[in-house]
């Protein structure tokens, strides 16, 4: 069959073309597919809904823009929910672009909130050190985090007074994209001082942090861009995350079909030998 | 002395923040407390060794009139501005976010987004059922794949739930396996280091 001969050297150009198309389509007209909750999604806002107001949540940006497409959506839905919940922020990232982006997060949804800096939220910035900085933080803040992002001293803050020790902490989200990331919280800061640690990964992180979700070591994880999708849809914020979903849904069928058709070629050339 | 006195520190810190872990007095824990906090001044200086390193490497680069050497010539000069930007205006002026908002974040989204093309490549060309392990493997990626995505809930609104039970029960009996394999490999490096066997961190461990 001259169509499978045809086929199995199909120009590469010519799948990147129809990638290009399954993403750029569905952004231009939407789909508005409905999204699934999942159960690690959901104990993650289960957790944030069951913090009484005023208890102090670590968020801690562990990513960079090459993530961003995939974990930004999830940071800005997760801190409007903080917000709305009346929780307190505190910021800091394992990545040094990773806190940038959390606190353009932070100060977008903060103005919206009319949250103050300082008495709300506060940026400690990129800490650097992974492990052995969370085992230092964990046992005793103050020796660690002596000044905020712009070099202002913590204390002179009220939230940065209230914080010190990793048992001040109610709950640590983690948006990590690799190492130093949601492992060394686990490790490290959960084991070590038994705070509930929640993270959001990117997909192809997400089935790593299983074992741990099975354990009860991690409480809930937001899985991609569909974990931030799902999230989205708990705190009923229509963000990137669900927009994107519609992109995502076409380039996976997409996917599914390329495999199909890739085996469907193999099982020909077999049968032709 | 070169030899030995790097390996002696490397003992000491070592078996000292082991031992400290299990003695809760005062003095050990504080102790440990000004070690790790030592640590994070040198990890600190990690940035500036890599900043060096780039410089050094694309300088390098450029004066060899090496393959590509041009792109070193945007890199040295954006690292510079961006060096420029943060010194001057602070991580919170207007041209440090402009230039972090408009060219660090797409051009990090753009490089990781490159992996969607190339991932479409290989389905189409890579992913083949040609042996029984590597059908499984195609059927669950598949079954994944479709199961995570809106569609997936509507073509069969039990797809997340099948998804979920791959997710929690094959592949964390898997994930087991192989954190508890390379756990056990760190263990015995970790040990190989603090008693001097493995001297490779020190550059090829020549005595």
């Amino acid at each position: 069959m001259k169509v499978f001969e045809r086929l199995s050297r199909l120009d590469r150009r010519v799948i990147f073309l129809l990638v290009a198309l399954a993403v750029i389509v569905p952004m231009v007209v939407p789909l508005n597919l409905p999204v699934d909750i999942t159960k690690p999604v959901k104990r993650v806002y289960e957790m944030v809904e069951s913090l009484p107001e005023g208890s102090v949540v670590l968020i801690s940006t562990d990513y960079d823009p090459g993530s961003e497409a995939e974990l930004y959506p999830a940071t800005e839905a997760f801190i409007e929910h903080c917000f709305r919940r009346n929780l307190k922020i505190y910021l800091m990232g394992l990545w040094p672009a990773g806190s940038e982006l959390g606190n353009i997060a932070l100060n977008k949804i903060a103005q919206v909130y009319n949250k103050k800096y300082g008495e709300d939220f506060i940026n400690i910035g990129y800490r650097p050190g992974g492990a052995v900085m969370l085992l230092s933080l964990g046992r005793n803040f103050g020796d660690v985090v002596k000044v905020d992002y712009q070099g202002i001293p913590v204390d002179s803050f009220p939230l940065g007074r209230k914080v010190k020790s990793a048992h001040d902490l109610a709950l640590v989200m983690t948006f990590s994209a690799g190492d130093p990331g949601i492992l060394h919280w686990i490790i490290y800061f959960h084991a070590r001082y038994g705070v509930p640690i929640c993270g959001a990964t990117t997909a192809i992180m997400a089935p790593q942090q299983y074992p741990y979700l099975s354990s009860g070591q991690l409480v809930g994880l937001l899985g991609g861009l569909k974990g931030a999708a799902e999230y989205e849809t708990l705190v009923n914020k229509r963000g990137r995350g669900l927009r994107g979903m519609d992109s995502q849904s076409i380039v996976h069928l997409l996917l599914v079909g390329f495999i199909a058709l890739g085996n469907v070629i193999l099982l020909y050339q077999r049968r032709r030998r | 002395m070169k030899v030995i006195l790097p390996l002696l520190i490397v003992f000491v810190c070592g078996f000292y923040m082991l031992i400290t872990f299990f003695i809760p007095a005062k003095f050990a824990q504080s102790s440990a407390q000004m070690l790790q906090l030592w640590y994070q001044g040198v990890a600190a200086f990690f940035v500036f060794i890599g900043i060096f390193n780039l410089i050094k490497i694309n300088v390098d680069r450029i004066q060899r009139r090496l393959k590509d050497w041009e792109y070193s010539i945007i890199l040295l000069s954006f690292l510079g501005i961006m060096l420029g930007a943060g010194f001057i205006g602070g991580r919170d002026s207007r041209l440090f976010l402009y230039l972090f908002e408009n060219f660090q974040v797409p051009l990090g989204a753009t490089m990781f987004s490159l992996l969607a093309f190339f991932v479409a490549s290989a389905s189409f060309r890579a992913f083949r059922a040609k042996t029984p392990e590597a059908t499984l493997l195609l059927i669950a990626a598949v079954l994944v794949m479709i199961g995570r995505i809106p569609l997936g809930y509507l073509l069969w609104h039990k797809f997340p739930d099948l998804v979920e039970w791959i997710m929690r029960v094959p592949n964390t009996a898997a994930k087991r396996g192989i954190l508890f394999g390379i756990d056990l490999g760190l263990l015995s490096m970790a040990l190989r280091v603090l008693l001097g066997i493995e001297r490779s961190y020190m550059g090829g461990g020549e005595k």
